[in-house]
This record gives C-alpha cells, sequence and structure tokens, in this order.
C-alpha cells in the first residue's frame, strides 16, 4: 500500500494537487475528514480580488508581483503560467471557467454586491466593469419559500447600478412538498428535487410563465440548479425564452458542490485512492523525512509515500486548531506562524483584517514544512493551512489552494 | 475538565457543531421527504433543546435511515448519527410493532423460515401474501424477500467443512450474519473456499447471535444489547485464542465495531480490532506479501462498485474495490457514492416505500445507463434493493473473487 503522494485534505487545493499527479503517471491517495470549504463556494475562483489598501484589483498578476514576501504567491515559480494551469485543468474536469489572470472581472453576491473574480463558471452572472451592469431590464426569479436568496438586496444592488429590476418568484408541486420543511428549503435540496430533465422543462415553463412580455434583458436565477453537471442548467437555458444568468446563493453552495463532485469523480476515475471521511491522525518523521501517516480508519497500518501533501485547510476545516494559549497544526504538530500574545490574535472591530487569517503553517520557499525548526524534505504545504495571507481581505483564496498546490507538484516532480 | 476548558471543548459532542449545514448536503432523506427535520435540525441543533425539555423530541427522528452519511461529511467530527440514535433510545415512546418485531427478529424468523423454506420463499413471493401483509402489518408489497436457504450455513458448516479445518495452521473466526446462515450460505462457502486456499482455517464462533443492526432500528435495545454482549464475548474468546473474527456483511461489522459503544453502551472496545471485514484482512494479507491469489484466465466481468453507507461510514471501500481491481478479468467501475434507501428493514416498512425508492433513484439510473454485468457490494440489503430495482444482479466482493479464484495454483501458491 505505497503511494507516491499522500494528500491529506479532499478540497479544491487537495483534488488539485491529485490530479496534477495523477496527469504525471503517480500514484496518489487523499485522506478527506469531512467534506471542503468548496460548499461555500460562490461559482468564482479568485486570484487576487484587493490589494493591500483594500483597493480592486484590475490586473491580479500585476498586483501580485508586488505582494510581502511571506504571501505563498511568492513561493509559486511562475504565477501566470500556473494560473493557466489551474484553469485547464478545471476545464479539463468538466468545470466551465471564463476569465483572465490578467484582468479581473466581477461577480454579484447573494446579498447584492459586486466583487472581483479571476474565473467564474459560465452561466452565473458577472461584469466586465464593477458599475457597469450588461443588462437594463432584469427579471430577478426566485423559488417560492427559497429564504438563502433574499432577493430585496440583490435587486437593490442591481438597481444602485441603473438597473431596472421586477422580482419575481415561482414554485412547483414538488418544490411546495419540499417547502414543507423550512430548515431543509436548502440550494442544495432544492437541486436534488430540481435533478431530472422533466422537473427542469416545467421549470423553464415557470420561468417562462413569470417572464413573458416583460421583455427583459436576462433572468436572474439562485443557484439551484445541478450538483452533479453542468447538463441540467443547460437544459433550463435552452426551454427559457429569454438569456438566463445564475447568482450564487448563501450555503451550501451548489456550485462549489459541483466542482468538488467533478474533481472528486475524475480522481476516482483516474485511479485515485480517496479515502473519504477518514481523518489523519499523526505520521512517523525519521531524519526530516516524513515516513507515513496514521489515519482514524486505517487502524493496523501506517501509510507510507515518497511524498506528502498537507491541503488540510484552515479553521473551520480543522487544519489549524486553537485553544486559549496557542495555534497548532492539527495532524503533524507543525511549525506554525502565529501572534505569541494570545491579545495579539484578534482586532476588536470584526471588520478590520483579523491577524489570525494570516496564521498558518510555517513553509520553507519551496512550500517544504518545518516541525521543531527543521525542514520536513518530502512534506510540503499547500492551500489555506499556508500562512501569510488573508483570503478575505485579499480575495485570494482559492487562487492561493490551487496555484499553491500545482506549484508543490512541481517541486515534487523536479 | 481543565483540558475542556483550555481546548474550549464541551463534554457535549453536539457542541463541536459550526453550523455550517454541510450535512444537510448529504442526507439522503431530507431531500426527498420533508416529514423528516434534517441531520443538523434532529442532530446537534435539536438535541441542545432536548436536553432543556424532552418535549422538544420529535418522533420524526425515526425517520433516519441511520446512514451516517452526515457523520461521514461534517468537517467537525460530531457524531450526528449517533446524536440522533441516542435521542431515539431516550426519548421515544414509540413502541415497535408486530411488524418491527418481526423485521428485527432475522434471526428468529430465519430459523422458522429454513424449516419450510421451499412453501415459505413460495408464499412470501405471492401476490396474495404480499398485499395481505401490505394492508394489515405494513410491509410494502412492492418488496422482495430475500429467500430462505432449506440448508443453514451453520448446518453445512459443520457437515461439510468444521473437520478439514483444523489442517491449517493459521486460523481465523467468521462471524456470519443473519443473511449468510439463513438466506445465501454461498457467501460463506466462499469465503470458507478463499481462505482455505490461502492457507488458513476458518473458525465459527463460540456462540453467534444477530448483529442486533434491525433490532436496534426497531427500538428493541434490551434484546439488542443481550444479543450484543453474547458476541461481544464470543469474539473476544476468538481473540484470547489468537484468531481475528471477520465479516462478510459491513453493516454487521460496523454495527459490533461501533454502535455497540456508541449507541448500546456496551463495553466492546478490547474486541474491536479483531473484528474485521474480510476483505480487509485479505488485502493486508496480499499487500504484505504473506498470501498470493492466482486468477482463472477465463474469468470475465464488468463490475460496478456500489459504496454501502455503513462501508464509507468505516471508510474501508478502499479495501474491497482494490481486491476487485486485482483481478485481471474485471472490467471495474465506481459508482456514485449515495445511499441506495433500503437501510435494513426502513425500507420493507409500507410507510416508507416511496422514500426509500426515491433516495436510491439516482443510483439506479447510474446503474441502468452503466448495464454491468453485475453490481457489488459489502452489504446484503442494498444487494436486494438494488436487484429489485434494476434487475442487475448484485455480488459481495468476496464471490466475485471467489468465482474468479484459480483454487488449485492458490493452493499451489500457498503451500
Amino acid at each position: 500500500m505505497k503511494f507516491n503522494t499522500i494528500i491529506i485534505g479532499g478540497g479544491l487545493s487537495g483534488l488539485t494537487a491529485g490530479l496534477a499527479l495523477q496527469k504525471a503517471g503517480k500514484r496518489v491517495a487523499i485522506v478527506s475528514m469531512g467534506q471542503s470549504t468548496l460548499h461555500f463556494n460562490s461559482g468564482s475562483f479568485d486570484l487576487l480580488g484587493y490589494d493591500a489598501q483594500g483597493e480592486a484589483v484590475s490586473n491580479p498578476l500585476e498586483v501580485i508581483a508586488t505582494l510581502d514576501d511571506n504571501h505563498p504567491y511568492k513561493k509559486c515559480g511562475d504565477v501566470a503560467a500556473l494560473a493557466e494551469e489551474a484553469k485547464a485543468l478545471l476545464t479539463e474536469s468538466g468545470v466551465k471557467v471564463a476569465g483572465d489572470a490578467k484582468a479581473n472581472h466581477y461577480r454579484i453576491t447573494p446579498m447584492g454586491a459586486v466583487k472581483p473574480a479571476w474565473l467564474t463558471i459560465t452561466d452565473y452572472a458577472t461584469l466586465a466593469e464593477a458599475d457597469k451592469l450588461p443588462w437594463k431590464k432584469v427579471a430577478l426569479v426566485n423559488v417560492i419559500g427559497y429564504l438563502d436568496f433574499p432577493t430585496k438586496f440583490i435587486a437593490a444592488g442591481l438597481r444602485r447600478l441603473g438597473a431596472e429590476v421586477d422580482v419575481k418568484a415561482f414554485t412547483l408541486p414538488e418544490l411546495e412538498t419540499a417547502r414543507k420543511s423550512p430548515s431543509e428549503m436548502r440550494a442544495a435540496n432544492i437541486a436534488k428535487v430540481l435533478g431530472n430533465e422533466d422537473i427542469v422543462k416545467r421549470m423553464a415553463a415557470a420561468v417562462n410563465e413569470q417572464t413573458e412580455g416583460g421583455n427583459y434583458d436576462v433572468v436572474l436565477l439562485p443557484a439551484v440548479l445541478g450538483i452533479a453537471d453542468s447538463a441540467l442548467s443547460q437544459q433550463l437555458k435552452a426551454n427559457v425564452n429569454c438569456q438566463v444568468q445564475f447568482i450564487a446563493t448563501l450555503p451550501p453552495s451548489v456550485p462549489g458542490v459541483r466542482v468538488q463532485n467533478l474533481l472528486r469523480k475524475r480522481f476516482i476515475a483516474g485511479g485515485g485512492v480517496h479515502l473519504t471521511g477518514d481523518k489523519a491522525t499523526g505520521g512517523v518523521i525519521e531524519n526530516g523525512t516524513l515516513k507515513c501517516i496514521t489515519t482514524e480508519n486505517l487502524t493496523e497500518t501506517c501509510l507510507k509515500a515518497d511524498n506528502f501533501i498537507l491541503a488540510s485547510g484552515s479553521f473551520v476545516s480543522g487544519g489549524l486548531t486553537s485553544n486559549y494559549e496557542a495555534v497548532t497544526e492539527a495532524v503533524l504538530g507543525l511549525d506554525v506562524d502565529a501572534a505569541d500574545e494570545h491579545g495579539q490574535w484578534v482586532k476588536y472591530n470584526a471588520f478590520e483584517a483579523q491577524p489570525y487569517m494570516e496564521f498558518g503553517v510555517a513553509t520553507d520557499g519551496e512550500l517544504h514544512v518545518k516541525k521543531d525548526g527543521k525542514v520536513i524534505n518530502n512534506c510540503y504545504a499547500v492551500g489555506s493551512v499556508l500562512s501569510g495571507h488573508n483570503r478575505v481581505k485579499m480575495a485570494d483564496g482559492t487562487g492561493v489552494s490551487m496555484l499553491t498546490a500545482l506549484q508543490a507538484v512541481k517541486n515534487i516532480l523536479k | 475538565m481543565a483540558d475542556l476548558q483550555i481546548n474550549s471543548e464541551s463534554v457535549f459532542n453536539f457542541e463541536q457543531c459550526l453550523k455550517c449545514s454541510v450535512c444537510t448536503v448529504y442526507c439522503p432523506v431530507s431531500a426527498v421527504n420533508p416529514a423528516y427535520p434534517g441531520p443538523k435540525q434532529a442532530g446537534p441543533d435539536g438535541e441542545r433543546y432536548r436536553l432543556k425539555n424532552p418535549v422538544f423530541f420529535d418522533e420524526n427522528l425515526k425517520k433516519c435511515l441511520n446512514c451516517k452519511r452526515c457523520e461521514v461529511a461534517c468537517p467537525q467530527n460530531v457524531k450526528v448519527g449517533d446524536i440522533i440514535q441516542a435521542a431515539r433510545m431516550k426519548y421515544s415512546t414509540h413502541k415497535p410493532s408486530l411488524r418491527d418485531r418481526i423485521l428485527a427478529s432475522t434471526d428468529f424468523v430465519g430459523t422458522m423460515a429454513n424449516r419450510f423454506a421451499p412453501i415459505v420463499n413460495m408464499t412470501l413471493a405471492m401476490g396474495l401474501t404480499k398485499s395481505v401483509m401490505h394492508s394489515t402489518i405494513g410491509v410494502d408489497k412492492h418488496r422482495q424477500f430475500p429467500a430462505y436457504s432449506s440448508k443453514r450455513f451453520e448446518t453445512w458448516y459443520k457437515r461439510n467443512a468444521k473437520a478439514q479445518q483444523a489442517q491449517y495452521d493459521k486460523q481465523v473466526s467468521y462471524f456470519h450474519g443473519c443473511y449468510v446462515n439463513y438466506n445465501f450460505p454461498k457467501l460463506g462457502q466462499d469465503l470458507v473456499k478463499i481462505m482455505n486456499a490461502v492457507g488458513y482455517g476458518v473458525q465459527l464462533l463460540e456462540k453467534e447471535k444477530c448483529c442486533g443492526v434491525a433490532k436496534i432500528a426497531n427500538g428493541l435495545y434490551d434484546q439488542a444489547k443481550k444479543h450484543g454482549n453474547i458476541n461481544i464475548d464470543s469474539i473476544r474468546k476468538a481473540k484470547e485464542e489468537g484468531r481475528v473474527t471477520l465479516a462478510t456483511s459491513s453493516t454487521c461489522c460496523f454495527t459490533i465495531r461501533d454502535e455497540y459503544e456508541h449507541i448500546l453502551g456496551l463495553e466492546a472496545g478490547d474486541v474491536r480490532e479483531s473484528m474485521t471485514l474480510a476483505t480487509r484482512f485479505l488485502y493486508h494479507l496480499l499487500d504484505e506479501g504473506k498470501i498470493k491469489l492466482a486468477f482463472r484466465s477465463d474469468y470475465k466481468k464488468r463490475v460496478a462498485y456500489h459504496s454501502a453507507c455503513h462501508m464509507e461510514r468505516m471508510g474501508w471501500v478502499f479495501y474491497s474495490t482494490e481486491l476487485l481491481k486485482m483481478i485481471p478479468g474485471v472490467e471495474f467501475t465506481m459508482l456514485d457514492s449515495q445511499c441506495c434507501g433500503i437501510s435494513g428493514t426502513y425500507g420493507f416498512k409500507r410507510e416508507n416505500y416511496e422514500t426509500s425508492q426515491a433516495i436510491g433513484a439516482g443510483l439506479f439510473k447510474q446503474i441502468k445507463d452503466l448495464a454491468p454485468d453485475c453490481v457489488s457490494t459489502d452489504c446484503e440489503t442494498c444487494k436486494w434493493q438494488i436487484e429489485m430495482s434494476t434487475g442487475v444482479p448484485v455480488e459481495n466482493p468476496i464471490c466475485i473473487l471467489a468465482d474468479a479464484l484459480d483454487v488449485e495454483e492458490t493452493i499451489k501458491l500457498n503451500s
């Protein structure tokens, strides 16, 4: 049971690394405890949305060159080439995206705000410029009883940009049934209800009924279609009499789950071993080399590999933990970059850049992790577990996840 | 307690919940049956209320399949499924009906049915019987009961296999479970065939009772505990005599390893690691080079693997699928991991039939589109559900392995 590489973490960075290694013919296992933060994805991927002053970035590549040396991008050799590779990997896996690393576009958030993005799934509403909508007359159509798509906020946001917005809503008998459980009337469950061609046909008719005679430039719908792939959203688009685009909803995120499903499915079909729901619990380090890792479910063995990638995510995914005394890397107790004093972890004003957001695993220039000050030569950290960036303030989370994963793979294959 | 304070952990597991709602994406029930409040509400959210006042207990929690997919999905290790089962045990005032007792008593019913197997099988297959059971006790008329065997596995073993087992230096014990004993002895025979070929003798446990999964699901907790303790003692005895206990049913294995402690509160911690799945045991022997397998050159099969919920929860899908992939004649496809909807006795109940079939619909479609020669899974109730709903035959990986095995060559390789 020996692998070329074992990846701890099955989210965006872990799957990206897994697929890239598989492409190079390597035998890879992913140990994935619980589901990932892709479940909160916006339908877009960001590379760098804001600079250090909080100004929206129009050319991410240009600004990345000016970032601090401790930013993970500084450990990625050719950022432009890696960004292209990341985009290609998504496309090959069936995630159709549009966007350019040299020119951000804008997405619409579930709260009606406009934010910069690098890549967006092709069915989702985007703006080329932050203050200019591509449409004048908009029908914003929700599912009756669906609360995670606050149409008032979204309509207000669109109106601020000069659109004429009509808010509409539709339902179907199946959706009325689902609505009997208001707490479960969430995006993913609605996507399951709207999960076949017959009901999507009727959904299209219901949307047409709502928008008939309105001369709308676009129909905007909540992203509640297509957990497995984009087939049903394509079908809907073909059957609605007007241009259709989606806006991400509050979590759980249908586009995010779709991305994960497509990447994971490709990884498994390619022969990858996906240890779903298993938790890496520790490892054996000898002379600066990580020999093997233990997991909760495979109690009888220590899983061996030539290389390891730590893609375990930040606090929310359990890759980092904290108590009143310290911030700790959860699996191997690796060195972390974090303020010593508990008082310095947070700023009182919740909207300020929070110091803890930049806490994470310390790495050398090649993304090798360290323990007790010593580099572990075959273990790399990628994605949100890394220190040195604030994905909320800089909107660089998915970019860091994918690019550091691809860079770690290059370092392994070198 | 000081540690709990330092680590900001609660004594209540439900307080680890971050309210991220990821579990709700993976609940097979709430998507098709709005009467079920969903894993987050039924589990950690509801538990907070129930601790305040039991009046907040909702009998709709019985609609939970106990598939544990919420636990597999949880990024914070909240034991959502266990919380729900424990609440049912603690607060439910629902008494098991006659139908529930019959469905739960897989062992007793099996014993009776074996005696009159041809008559029982014919009667159970009759439309009239089905509609009577449907309208009187509430066993759904669409269901096909698994056929009962006229000879129990235990009887076959004692007459045909027991004497030969002593010749092997290495020994294992076998927890065959009700299904192998009463319905499908071939699976147990196949295991004996494989183990003997690689130089292992197979012993039965001193005493084996039903693992109790159906009793837990139907509220017969005292009986489940009583039988559980008998099984634990037997597995412990085998352990003391140096034998690991193998199972060929993922659910029996999961129940004994985890549910005995987590749900029934039995002391089974010391035997957990000596209870394992046959595919896991074989995989390790092969991986460590301790045994070798030779396969028939004329064996060809397109196999699609279905990850049973409890297999997924144990995290052992890997072992069964790797074994299947080792067979040269197997063309392997991995099905998407999703619940088939049967969940043991759940789908047999009239009130659950529609939910059960709606849950499995996606899986059935994928299987029909793929049209494999057979589906493989480690769970017997998934087998019934998939066979009934798709018409595609379903085989345990052990049966596929046994069919593909070149027995004589394997014996030579291992002697």
